[in-house]
């Protein structure tokens, strides 16, 4: 039996361009070519052997369903000229004025798909829809997607069906082989190489979706749209069955989780199922399969992969952290740079969730200025991307806070590119700091000589105390590229230390001295006690967002 | 970030060079307000902070980072060590000002070999600790010999745990137990686990308890 695989959905969804001028055809056009479909159509009905026809609309099968099973292919077969008055002729010649056949199918789902080619569908806390026409399963998702307020130009379609439907297929394939399996038609026609019900129902669905999303369908789409048909019944049936059957029979799943079978149970009850021998098969199905008074359950799911917004972020308060940080679900700090900046950028978007990311990190009381350091909020779910302009506005929002804590700079929407160029960019960086220090004398002028000379000096780290209960304790060594001390008018101990240091140094340390572990400190090198009071990060050398 | 606790508070308790008269007031002590910073592109004024704020002798990074314990006479009288503890649970051992071996003495040695094996040959790596030893309060540390003819100590645990490393620039530069015993002339830093802790602790005095018990106050 042909099971849909990546490479058929790849064909299938290239061959929308043709459904969609059927379908202009029979909208817009003369009568003249609608009766050429039709045409076409019932041509194509009179091809088909009859009276297994007429068996398979007393069993229950779909006109779509038969279509497929026949290897019709083309696209106007799944257009929605295709209803069950087109086999009116057949029954017509064979039965006179029995009508019962067709009375009979409008009373029940196709005993195959469940309904789903019949274009039937139920939804939670809703009556049943009955149509054959595939414009009602579109309004019903396209009216979804406007509730849940996606904003798409794009989406690639996943359907899944119950399992329960290659069942059917099978054993319908199984009773037509036990009776017609002699007959040449059955050879030639009825071969396995069809249309699965999957394949069809995208064909069926695809460009009345594009019509009333106005958005292409395209598989590298990132808003995927998702449609999940379910049969609670049906599958659970065929899950407990197959389960048990398949070798290991480790998957036994309750009955409470299996209604809704996730596409990895999808694949095993698949594989179970082909590996069932034909006799096995028959024990376990009934042959043709019941009838069905109940449409699957369609679940619609729209998900857009997550969207990045980078930048740089400023932090102007030594009491504001870079994350979120709860200790015994205390809040350290007032706030965090991530949910001052999350927290404007989430409603904008309109996402589920966000996620914070930031290239390297500094001490909750380190403040963060100059070019600022980059970071990237990955939106999931975004309903809206953001345009250039409203990008300019959630800048502007964020900059003009009450409280000034955050600023960011260089906002820009990034596609999943947005990760790399972080990564690629925190690489190889250099940080400059401002460091306000206290000696325990006085300071000489030979003193801002002797540090203005030291460049490129080699400093080594031991991991400072503050962190070695949670790192590995190394010695590291690190680069101070070059140090300038700034006076302070009216204080002799009290100065400002600039300095540019390799990526990964503990500032901190390396002017205290962590008592003696990182050697040469700047105490070490001006022979005197020396303590830093406040720390600031005046530039971040990075080559992402500048 | 490091997820270390800080006082964050501990300038405002400390005299200001404003309170001790120490600074001129033709120096302006004003602080950019916020919407000033905001328009100034060039951070520089933003850097520059407020010296009336400043306390005259700032607290020491030790202060400011540790909870300062006492053993005083631990085995022996006049062996008072000290254990600088840190809020993320590691413990500094050293020799306290008060220590015997401090007292109008030169260090000439600091020998690690003790024991059953050279502490300063344990090496202790990754982030779980491997090769650590667990030591007790009273295994010894290493021994300080002094200039004093062939008098030597015994440095010890203090407290119960795993020890991370050794002061090993004591073994070239004893004398630093001399210039700077509670900064650069640490011993050694011990982790002890939780409960461990508890236990020491009640063993040890507080800084006040220890000024107090040698009249340092
Ligand atoms: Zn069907």
């Amino acid at each position: 039996m042909a099971i849909s695989n990546e490479k058929e959905e790849v064909i299938s969804c290239s061959k929308v361009g043709v459904i969609v001028e059927a379908k202009e055809a029979q909208i817009s056009t003369g009568p003249s070519e609608g009766e050429a479909a039709d045409k076409i159509i019932s041509d194509t009905v009179l091809s088909l052997p009859s009276h297994a026809i007429l068996d398979l609309l007393s069993i229950g099968v779909c006109t779509r369903c038969i279509f497929r099973l026949f290897g019709v292919r083309g696209q106007i077969y799944w257009s929605s000229l295709l209803s069950p008055t087109i086999f009116a002729p057949l029954i017509q010649k064979s039965n006179g004025s029995d009508d019962e056949h067709s009375k009979g199918l409008e009373s029940e789902f196709c005993s195959i798909c469940l309904g789903i080619l019949q274009f039937g569908f139920s939804k939670e806390k809703q009556n049943l829809v009955k149509s054959e026409l595939i414009n009602n399963v579109s309004e019903e998702i396209a009216k979804f997607i406007k509730q849940e307020g996606h904003e798409i130009d794009s989406f690639s379609l996943e359907v899944s069906i119950p399992p329960i439907i290659l069942a059917n297929e099978r054993s319908v394939w199984l009773y037509l082989k036990k009776k017609y399996g002699s007959e040449r038609w059955f050879e030639e026609k009825f071969h396995a190489e069809h249309v699965t019900v999957k394949d069809a129902f995208k064909l069926a669905i695809t460009s009345s979706l594009e019509t009333l999303l106005t958005a292409k369908s395209e598989i590298s789409s990132s808003s995927r749209i998702r449609l999940n048909h379910t049969h609670s019944k049906a599958s659970l049936n065929l899950e407990k069955e197959s389960v048990e059957n398949a070798d290991g029979a480790n998957v036994k799943r309750g009955a409470e989780c299996s209604e809704q079978s996730n596409g990895k149970t999808d694949a095993a009850i698949q594989r179970s199922l082909s590996r069932l021998q034909d006799h096995a098969f028959c024990e376990r199905f009934k042959s043709p399969p019941e009838k069905v008074n109940e449409p699957c359950k369609l679940e619609i799911i729209c998900n857009r992969a997550p969207i990045y917004i980078g930048g740089r972020y400023l932090k102007y308060s030594r009491n504001v952290s870079q994350s979120r940080w709860l200790i015994d679900d205390e809040r350290k700090g007032e706030a965090s740079v991530e949910e001052i900046i999350g927290s404007n950028i989430l409603p904008v978007c309109r996402g589920d969730n966000y996620k914070f990311h930031a290239a390297g990190r500094e001490d909750i009381d380190v403040r963060m200025l100059g070019s600022g350091r980059p970071f990237l909020v990955e939106i999931q779910n975004a309903r809206h991307v953001p345009s250039e302009v409203s990008i300019g506005e959630m800048e502007e929002k964020i900059n003009n806070l009450r409280e000034k804590l955050v600023r960011v700079r260089n906002l820009q929407v990034l596609g999943s590119e947005g990760w790399t160029l972080m990564r690629e960019g925190e690489t190889e960086k250099q940080k400059q700091y401002a460091a306000l220090v206290w000696i325990s004398r006085p300071l000489e002028d030979e003193d801002l000589q002797t540090i203005a000379s030291l460049m490129d000096m080699s400093i080594l780290q031991k991991t400072p105390v503050r962190v070695l209960h949670r790192r590995s304790p190394l010695d590291r060594e690190k680069i101070i590229h070059w140090m300038k001390i700034e006076r302070m008018v009216g204080s002799q101990q009290y100065f400002l230390l600039h300095l540019c240091t390799e990526a990964g140094t503990y500032i901190k340390e390396f002017v205290h001295g962590d008592l003696g572990r990182t050697y040469p400190n700047l105490g070490s090198i001006l022979k005197c006690r020396a303590e830093i009071l406040q720390l600031d990060v005046t530039d971040v050398k990075m080559d992402c967002f500048n | 970030m490091e997820k270390e606790q800080k006082d964050e508070g501990y300038f405002d308790k400390t005299q200001t060079l404003k309170d001790a008269g120490m600074i001129e007031f033709s120096v302006p002590c004003h602080r950019p307000s916020s919407s000033e910073q905001r328009k100034e592109e060039e951070p520089h004024e933003l850097l520059v902070p407020d010296l009336c704020s400043l306390p005259l002798t700032p607290p020491t990074a030790v202060d400011c980072n540790f909870t300062c314990y006492f053993a005083p006479d631990f085995m022996k009288p006049d062996h008072d060590q000290y254990v600088y503890r840190h809020p993320n649970g590691l413990c500094v051992i050293g020799l306290a000002s008060t220590h015997v071996a401090l007292k109008g003495n030169r260090v000439k040695t600091v020998d690690f070999n003790v024991g059953k094996s050279n502490r300063s040959e344990i090496k202790v790596s990754g982030k779980r600790k491997r090769n650590a030893q667990r030591f007790e309060p009273n295994t010894a540390l290493c021994k300080v010999s002094t200039s004093n003819g062939d008098t030597s100590y015994i440095v010890r645990c203090c407290v119960k745990g795993s020890l991370l490393e050794v002061n090993e620039r004591l073994i070239k530069q004893a004398d630093l137990l001399n210039s700077s015993a509670d900064r650069e002339g640490y011993i050694a830093i011990i982790m002890p686990t939780p409960t461990d802790w508890i236990k020491a602790k009640n063993q040890l005095l507080s800084l006040e308890e220890f000024k107090k018990l040698r009249g340092l106050c």
